[in-house]
């Protein structure tokens, strides 16, 4: 099922929705992005352009002093019948001088444009909605510009539980509190979050942050449907908080159920307004990790607090990423990267596949859990003995011990699940990656885990 | 910090999953039969003979790294690369309570160092192209200007902990500092308890008479005899590629440390691509090769300095005053009023100098809040040379329009 956007809702009045204003987003910068102020430099550049002007401005090295000619690029592309078909593209001249010099902060045009595109496409949205697209250098670097951009010491941030353990380090440095709302098979569990907020003790501030991982959760595997997305959206409205849609296996969802649209794409259909939605995707899970490349879509001010504290440090995503990248999507043409995602998504769900054959032959009764839809990871409860707390409540068994003091001595190597929640809670769950391993590796790992599982139980 | 530590906690368990017969299922890293590229090649120039390129591929093993993620600190072969580099220049051995991390460039690596070891409210001392901090001229930094302040430092506040200095090529000054002044830097740093930041992006591109000094990173080991005071930044923006964002540091291993812990939370690491390609480029060419490439950058600037001072000569003479760059790509010069006074760079800059077709950098923009300064900073990197000719034409004429409307005429 290749990613189009389905409703299942008849689509809100045909005329643009509203769009939330730069005040809306100036009231809730942090601190240190509101005094975050350009550097003159920056604002000089604008100038560079005119016609007959001389510019004695940057300090751009001279490309003649860049040592490389050309860059060849072997790339496997989907075929019109299923095959890979490789071809080799070569970047040269001005293409390979964009690729050696400094760039600006929001990324180079040609691969922004390519992915405004995509996103008017796979999302729906149409252009002149105060949205814009900014590459970084992969979009771990963005939410970290993000969680700064927006929350100041003390804010309480709403987060998933459990959640991706490297977003909540920036938070934590940050000095956020948080909420965390538990999620099931449908996802973050909106109810719960409309309890919380409905109860809110009117004399602390608000969250106006909800941090959200829709699809394949990392690391619950569970992706929302599209009745808790409406449900969150309308929370986000009457509560005002701003959702931070974290979507890097956006491309990599192989469920039964059709593909849910992507909040971004609903909160204009289902709300009237835009302007709520901060997207966050990535090409590390459909192109190369290693190209440290990812993209933020989302309300142009956000986008501009977010690309002046770049400018600080990382200042660009690597020219030459970008240049490979798009030279591979102009190769493709959307088209073709959508057939290649949907390669991508077949080849994980097939390793789920595995996976998941090898769970039900040897960890039935000592474990629990269930199949993820998207992503590349299954979620396990091990049927750990669980302990009791100081208030005699009984509580989860504890897979960190179990996994450095027993299971790596047996083999096997997991992620322990205390890792993803914000509270500090003990917990019998481990995340477990299917995306490496071959057939024999991932039957053999699974017996391994179960068996020193199986011993831990009966010891 | 509980949270900061377990945040690195899957790449904390990564050195486990080289336990030989281990199995892991720890991280979510992508498999590399999805990603689409099959080969990645280049021809790049010999720098030992022009008319040679070399034909230079990243393949197998190394492919398959560069499209993965990969290390915090930086890629191996990249990585011991560097460690040899470090030693040919600045004589400093592995293995002695130092080490090397890579970063998304050396601003990257600097903006976590500070965020690292500085605290709000915390005094940095920085050099200043005016009177404003630590004074500079041009023999550099002026230590005697750094030992006063270090001397008269007010007993109720506390000491900075950092001095940040740009010894070759100083941005925007050009200026870069003597051997002298490094040595007597360095005796600062060890009386008065600080780290020195060197940021030094500009070393290859030294092109004065004099043999190059020393960095700070081999004079303390060589001159003040212990190490551990001196953090060094290096770039590749300026001798392989802007683009490719790829910067190091070098210095004591609970420095790094930190810096490290920084990045595993956000941009995760460098690209593991362009660290593989810079790799096979700086192997194939070998130490020679590079200093041959060195040699080859630093004449190409310092040819570049000479057309632009040629020109400034000839149209600027008597208009305004510098001192002569001897690394980097600026030239910082002030411009004169009639009167002797003070005169303010910006206005005349972003008006006059705009209107008649030529961009430079009031030195207000390196001033603490924007102060009026005098000065302005040309980069002499890109412009060819008959657009030299004709930039600072056009900038003598707006200095004699602003003349002009000063005195009335």
């Amino acid at each position: 099922m290749s990613p189009q956007p389905q409703s299942t809702e008849a689509p809100a009045a045909a005329s643009r929705p509203t769009i939330l204003p730069v005040q809306f987003y100036e009231d809730r910068l942090s601190v240190s992005a509101s005094a975050r102020k350009p550097s003159p430099l920056w604002e000089l550049f604008s100038a560079e352009s005119n016609p007959g002007l001389l510019s004695l401005l940057a300090g751009k090295p001279h490309p003649d002093t860049f040592p490389f000619e050309y860059i060849h690029l072997g790339v496997r592309s989907p075929g019109a019948a299923g095959e890979q078909v490789t071809k080799e593209l070569t970047i040269k001249d001005e293409e390979l001088h964009v690729a050696m010099q400094y760039g600006m902060a929001p990324g180079e045009k040609e691969l922004r444009d390519w992915l405004t595109t995509l996103t008017e496409r796979v999302h729906s949205r149409g252009l002149n909605e105060g949205w814009r697209v900014s590459i970084g250098a992969g979009s771990q670097d963005l939410l970290y510009k993000a969680f700064n951009a927006l929350l100041n010491p003390g804010d309480t941030v709403i987060v998933e539980g459990p959640t991706y353990p490297g977003a909540t380090p920036i938070m934590t440095a940050l000095g956020c509190k948080y909420v965390s709302i538990d999620v099931d098979n449908d996802g973050i569990i909106a109810s719960d979050l409309e309890k919380v907020l409905d109860n809110w003790d009117s004399s602390k501030p608000k969250p106006k942050v909800v941090y959200t991982i829709p699809f394949g959760s990392n690391p619950a595997g569970v992706t929302a449907s599209y009745e808790r997305r409406v449900k969150m959206l309308k929370l986000a409205k009457k509560h005002d908080f701003i959702i931070l849609e974290d979507d890097p296996y956006y491309f990599l969802y192989y469920g039964d159920r059709p593909r849910p649209p992507s909040y971004f794409s609903l909160e204009g259909k289902i709300l009237g307004e835009v302007g709520r939605v901060l997207r966050f995707d990535s090409f590390s899970k459909v192109m190369a990790a290693g190209l440290r490349l990812g993209w933020l879509t989302g309300p142009d001010r956000l986008l501009g607090a977010i690309e002046a504290h770049s400018m600080i440090n990382v200042v660009q995503a690597s020219s030459i990423s970008q240049i490979l990248a798009i030279k591979v999507l102009k190769e493709w043409g959307i088209d073709g990267f959508l057939k290649h995602v949907q390669n991508a998504a077949n080849f994980y769900k097939r390793r789920r596949d595995v996976m998941a054959a090898a769970l039900d032959r040897h960890m039935k009764g000592i474990a629990e859990w269930t199949q993820p839809d998207a992503a590349m990871f299954f979620w396990i409860k091990l049927k750990l003995p669980a302990s009791v707390d100081l208030q005699n409540v009984e509580i989860d068994g504890d897979s960190t011990t179990f996994i450095r003091s027993k299971a790596i001595d047996r083999g096997v190597l997991v992620l322990p699940g205390a890792t993803s929640f914000v509270d500090g809670r003990q917990t019998a769950r481990v995340r477990v990656s299917f995306s490496l391993l071959s057939d024999e590796a991932t039957e053999e790992a699974i017996k391994r885990l179960a068996t020193v599982l199986t011993e831990e139980i009966h010891s | 910090m509980a949270q900061q530590t377990l945040s690195s906690v899957i790449r904390g368990l990564f050195p486990l999953e080289k336990t030989p017969g281990l199995i892991s299922l720890l991280a979510g890293k992508p498999n590399p039969s999805t990603f689409p590229f099959t080969s990645l090649s280049f021809k790049a120039r010999s720098p030992t003979n022009p008319d040679e390129e070399l034909d230079l591929t990243v393949d197998g093993d190394e492919l398959k790294a560069g499209l993965q993620y990969s290390d915090t600190a930086g890629t191996k072969p990249l990585i011991d690369w560097l460690f040899g580099l470090q030693e040919r220049y600045h004589g400093r051995v592995r293995g002695e309570g130092w080490r090397i991390s890579v970063g998304s460039g050396s601003q990257d690596l600097i903006y976590k160092a500070v965020e690292a070891f500085v605290n709000p409210g915390d005094p940095v001392l920085v050099e200043s192209p005016v009177y404003a901090w630590v004074e500079t001229d041009a023999h550099g930094i002026c230590s005697t200007s750094l030992r006063s302040i270090l001397e008269n430092w007010p007993a109720e506040k506390p000491k900075p902990k950092v001095l940040y200095t740009v010894p070759y090529g100083c941005n925007p000054t050009g200026m870069t500092a003597t051997l002298e002044r490094r040595k007597e830097v360095l005796q600062l740093a060890k009386e008065h308890n600080f780290l020195i930041l060197e940021d030094d992006p500009y070393f290859y591109l030294y092109y004065g008479t004099a043999p190059r000094y020393p960095s700070y990173f081999n004079l303390e080991e060589t001159y003040l005899g212990e190490t551990g005071r001196v953090l060094r930044f290096d770039s590749f923006s300026k001798i392989l590629s802007a683009g490719i964002r790829i910067g190091f540091a070098s210095g004591p291993t609970p420095l790094l440390n930190a810096i490290d812990m920084h990045t595993a939370t956000s941009n995760l690491q460098s690209s593991s691509l362009t660290q593989a390609i810079a790799a096979t480029l700086l192997n194939a060419w070998g130490y020679d090769g590079f200093q041959a490439h060195i040699d080859q950058v630093s004449a190409f600037y310092r040819e570049k300095r000479d057309i632009f001072e040629k020109g400034m000569k000839k149209h600027l003479a008597g208009l305004a005053e510098w001192d002569t760059p001897e690394a980097g790509m600026f030239f910082w010069f002030k411009l004169l009023t009639k009167d002797g006074s003070e005169g303010d760079s910006k206005a005349i800059i972003e008006t006059t100098a705009f209107n008649r077709g030529v961009l430079a950098l009031p030195g207000t923009a390196f001033l603490p809040n924007g102060r009026k300064t005098a000065y302005v900073r040309a980069s002499f990197s890109l412009t060819p040379e008959e657009d030299v000719d004709v930039a600072l034409g056009r900038l003598r004429e707006a200095i004699l329009d602003a003349h002009k409307e000063a005195t009335g005429a």
